[in-house]
């Protein structure tokens, strides 16, 4: 048992050395009517950010993107939040599972200095 | 951030240097968890070396409890070197997603398993932490396993078990990646691919195989495995 102690303590110790928070910069994505708005979002590249998601609807929803390796499950009439980056510029397709014929968008990465520009 | 990945993966690759009875070679965990979701599934996993061939089948099904934990429930037949096949064993595994995907420096769970032997009274506890971090389109995956067995047809011990992948996500219907295992008397590496088929809603097919070449020694130890997973 005296190893079994040991053993779990070191994987608990792992897991809490290698964790740290990081204050990020938050994009808000809504889902009304089984739509995503704003359905293009332009985000910076080399950037880790906090993309919040707020459901209007009054059935879940399950934000899906195989660019961006995420999915998760909204639940009806709540929010919740996703950690993308840092990305490398280019687009990201996202969608959402249980209406995927319309609740469609994608993520914009673009370098600091292409975003000024176009600013 | 480099540093603390390689301190880990050094402790991935020491650590297991004892280890255990059962297959090492299984599934590569991911950590995460998803709400409402509900699969089955088949493994098949299949060992040729010197004492002959070895098959193991398990059949489950899974149901998410939670946004952040998961229960799934196996039988599991074998057929072991003698030709005979049957079943073998029962388990039951609760998986419970730590943190956010993308949140931390990588992402992080934890797996429990009862798992008891059919017609033997030999009991397998296991503990395991899961972790998943993300290289872009690169994803390095780690399961570390302790285990403890006992019961009175076996001798109490405990035992290490260590699972790694490297998947590159080329596209969701194919994934090509390197697995690599260890255990007690067993380290084994070798090449696998794995992919998703989308269906309407949350109904997905996900597959996996891999053939992995047992590294410990002269002796001929191949292990060829296949994972279907419906979920729905």
């Amino acid at each position: 048992m005296h190893k079994y102690l040991q053993g779990s303590l070191l994987l608990g110790l792992l897991s809490l050395v290698t964790t740290q928070c990081y204050a990020l910069p938050e994009l808000v994505l809504e889902i009304r009517d089984h739509l995503f708005f704003p359905s293009q979002l332009n985000v910076p590249a080399d950037k880790k950010l906090r993309l919040t998601i707020i459901n209007h609807d009054n059935t879940p929803e399950e934000f899906d993107s195989f660019d961006l390796n995420r999915e998760k499950v909204i639940f009806a009439n709540s929010q919740t939040r996703i950690f993308i980056g840092p990305l490398n510029p280019g687009e990201y397709a996202f969608f959402g599972e249980f209406n995927p014929s319309t609740a469609r968008g994608k993520i914009i990465v673009v370098n600091h200095t292409d975003d000024q520009n176009a600013n | 951030m480099k540093l603390s990945f390689f301190i880990f993966l050094f402790i991935m690759l020491i650590i297991p240097s004892a280890r255990a009875d059962g297959d090492v070679v299984d599934k590569v965990y991911s950590p995460y968890v998803l709400p409402f979701e509900r699969e089955l599934e088949w493994r098949f996993m299949s060992r040729q070396n010197d004492d002959g061939n070895e098959l193991t089948q398990r059949f489950a099904y899974g149901h998410a409890l939670s946004e952040f934990i998961t229960m799934e429930t196996y039988i599991i037949a074998a057929r072991d070197s003698h030709g005979d096949f049957g079943l073998k064993a029962y388990e039951v595994e609760a998986r419970w997603m730590m943190t956010e995907q993308g949140q931390f420096w990588a992402d992080w769970g934890m797996l429990f398993e009862v798992e008891k032997q059919h017609e033997l009274n030999i009991w397998e506890v296991s503990t395991g932490v899961l972790m998943e971090k993300e290289f872009g389109k690169v994803s390095f995956t780690a399961n570390m396993f302790i285990v403890y067995e006992s019961g009175s047809d076996i001798q109490d011990e405990f035992e290490f078990e260590t699972r790694m992948k490297l998947r590159y996500r080329w596209l969701p219907q194919l994934q090509p990646a390197i697995e690599f295992y260890s255990g007690e008397d067993f380290v084994g590496v070798g090449p696998a691919v794995m992919g998703i088929q989308r269906y309407q809603g949350q109904k997905q097919l996900k597959w996996e195989m891999a053939f992995i070449t047992g590294l410990n020694g002269n002796n001929k130890d191949h292990s060829l495995r296949f994972a279907l997973e419906y979920e729905f």
